[in-house]
């Protein structure tokens, strides 16, 4: 931009300079004094138009085509110079300018310029600032809007905690009576089995609202993999799953997050996918010149339709709508996901060529703690 | 049995946990308030208290504090699941144990027994560790000659600690050893016992004599 704006004013001035020679030859019949301005001093007729040949030492010649070279450099210096500051004024508003609507798309709407002068750029700056303080409205606006919807879910699930803290409590009564039989029995123990259902979505819920409001916490603890993952597995009863892990395999992690990650992706494998179900660990690198564990959740089914890949994370998605009402809440791979976040690691869902779903959480050895 | 005093502000849950805990072969004391709790505790000869954190007027963690000036009655908190704020000042307020609602019955069981359990003796003569002596008959711990009051959670975590002095012990042996926490408990818990232990025992907390932090590892007893 800067060399642009030279180039035209060097161009400009050359421009100039043959334009007023051409209006000075008009003048001249009128005021011909004027004369002096366009003919050549005498020391130029020495130079150009050797009136008397061999006159003057040929090293005199010499001496004065430098000094005339010497003057033009210096005249295109003047100029570039001038064009130089010239276009100080210009680019500068320009730059601040690009330099805010940066900052603006890395996401600081509070970005704001100084208007200087009453100039074309300075009405420039005047409604970039108008455009950032109207977006920096409306994303504030939005953003309240969500939090408030994230807050009522979050009080809406609190709520429903107390009644079914009294539920839990008393559905086992009813559950193990004697006096109950055939109907009140049914009833009974359907009542028992949706309050466990209703228990583990306001659970979910309650897991959920606290990512959405930031208040999750890690509580780090050295962790033996294959441990863990035995572990949970054993604990769901899930002895026809498949382990590849190997020993001594350790990472810092919170060990009741990484138990809930494990535990939804297998249960939505076997769910939904078709056996053998395969957990395999171990360390990958990262890109960054470390390593990082990788632990794969592998089913033998038909696999992940392609358009629910984007989408598999994503809160009571369900690949089939038609599908009746899975056990699960419906958020158990959008917590994996969150969880898996709050250890700065990943989940990656796709399918595997040899068939079959593949879920790779990718987790930091070491994650850190965010305070 | 052992008596419960139970804590809760709502009626529903109140009466469905008492309910319940009844028929799980408890006595229970309920009362509504923190300020009824406190009133009633002396004369309920409660064994152990299950205190709800969110309580009208006197909160749980306040409840929690001024039980624990006149008394090393085991508490357990029923909380919101990982609500980290609550069970952080809920266990520094001096609870034994938390659980998370709504609790099925049989956890809530599960976790009573564990705590009263810690109060079982062991048949050896008493132990000198430097400035503090330990009595596994009679449940006494001594430092410098003057009685120690500790919780049966405490007192717990010490005899298992000085059971084996020099070994270390991992949070995660110690959740299983002290509190009979499966693999996935809260590891805060230890932490927040050893620093309640230490402020009892220890001549500086800062610098522990006693109660040695293992980092990365966990803890260990001495060497003295």
């Amino acid at each position: 931009m800067r060399w642009r704006l030279i180039v035209a004013f060097i161009v400009v001035a050359l421009l100039a300079a043959l334009a007023s020679q051409w209006v000075v030859n008009l003048l001249i019949p009128v005021f011909p004094s004027l004369h002096v301005l366009v003919d050549p001093p005498r020391w130029l007729n020495l130079l150009f138009y050797n009136r008397h040949p061999g006159q003057g030492p040929p090293q005199m010649r010499l001496f004065l085509a430098v000094v005339l070279g010497l003057a033009a450099l210096f005249l295109l210096a003047v100029i570039t110079g001038l064009a130089f500051a010239a276009s100080r004024p210009v680019l500068l508003p320009v730059r601040r300018l690009a330099r805010a609507a940066q900052r603006m798309s890395g996401g600081d709407l509070s970005v704001r310029i100084q208007p200087r002068g009453r100039d074309e750029l300075a009405q420039l700056v005047t409604s970039f600032n108008g455009m950032a303080s109207a977006l920096e409205d409306k994303v504030g606006e939005l953003e309240q809007m969500a939090a408030r919807a994230r807050q009522f879910a979050g009080d809406v699930s609190h709520e429903l905690r107390t009644p079914l803290t009294a539920m839990t409590a008393v559905v086992g009564i009813l559950h193990e009576h004697p006096g109950l039989t055939g109907d009140a029995a049914t009833a009974a123990r359907l009542v028992r089995q949706e309050v466990q259902h209703l228990n583990r979505l306001v659970e979910d819920l309650i897991e959920i609202s606290r990512f959405d409001a930031g208040t999750a916490q890690l509580v780090i603890d050295e962790t033996d993999i294959a441990n863990a993952v035995g572990r949970c597995l054993r604990a769901r009863g899930w002895s026809s799953v498949c382990t590849d892990v190997p020993a001594g395999l350790t990472a810092r992690l919170d060990r009741r997050r990484f138990d809930v990650v494990l535990a939804n992706l297998v249960g939505n494998a076997v769910r939904h996918g078709g056996p053998p179900v395969t957990v395999k660990a171990g360390i990958q690198p990262d890109g960054r010149g470390g390593g990082q564990l990788a632990v794969e959740v592998r089913d033998h089914g038909h696999g992940l339709a392609p358009a629910a890949i984007p989408h598999v994370f994503d809160r009571f998605f369900k690949a089939d709508t038609a599908r009746a009402r899975s056990e699960g809440s419906g958020l158990g791979l959008a917590i994996a996901w969150e969880n898996a976040r709050l250890h700065s690691g990943h989940i990656d869902a796709g399918n595997h060529p040899g068939g079959g779903a593949v879920f790779t959480v990718s987790l930091p050895l070491d994650a850190p703690v965010s305070l | 049995m052992a008596t419960v005093l139970l804590v809760e502000d709502d009626p529903a849950a109140r009466q469905g946990l008492e309910l319940a805990l009844r028929r799980l072969g408890y006595g229970v004391r309920a009362a509504e308030t923190g300020e009824a709790a406190l009133r009633d505790f002396r004369d309920a000869a409660a064994d152990v208290v299950v205190l709800d954190l969110m309580l009208p007027g006197l909160d749980g963690f306040e409840v929690c504090r001024r039980l624990r000036r006149g008394s090393d009655i085991p508490v357990i908190m029923l909380t919101a699941r990982g609500d980290d704020l609550d069970i952080v000042g809920g266990l520094e307020a001096g609870a034994d144990d938390y659980v998370v609602k709504p609790v099925e019955p049989r956890v809530l069981d599960a976790r009573i027994r564990a705590v009263l359990r810690r109060t079982a003796r062991a048949d050896s003569p008493a132990e000198t560790y430097g400035e503090l002596m330990i009595d596994r008959g009679s449940l006494i711990v001594r430092r410098a000659g003057r009685d120690v009051s500790l919780t049966p959670t405490e007192l717990r975590l010490l005899l298992v600690l000085s059971g084996s002095p020099r070994q270390v012990f991992s949070r995660e042996q110690l959740l299983g050893l002290v509190w009979e926490h499966d693999y996935l408990g809260d590891s805060r818990l230890v932490d927040a016992c050893v620093q309640r232990l230490r402020a009892k025992i220890e001549a500086d907390t800062s610098q522990p004599r006693y109660i040695q932090t293992v980092r990365g590892f966990g803890y260990r007893f001495g060497p003295v």
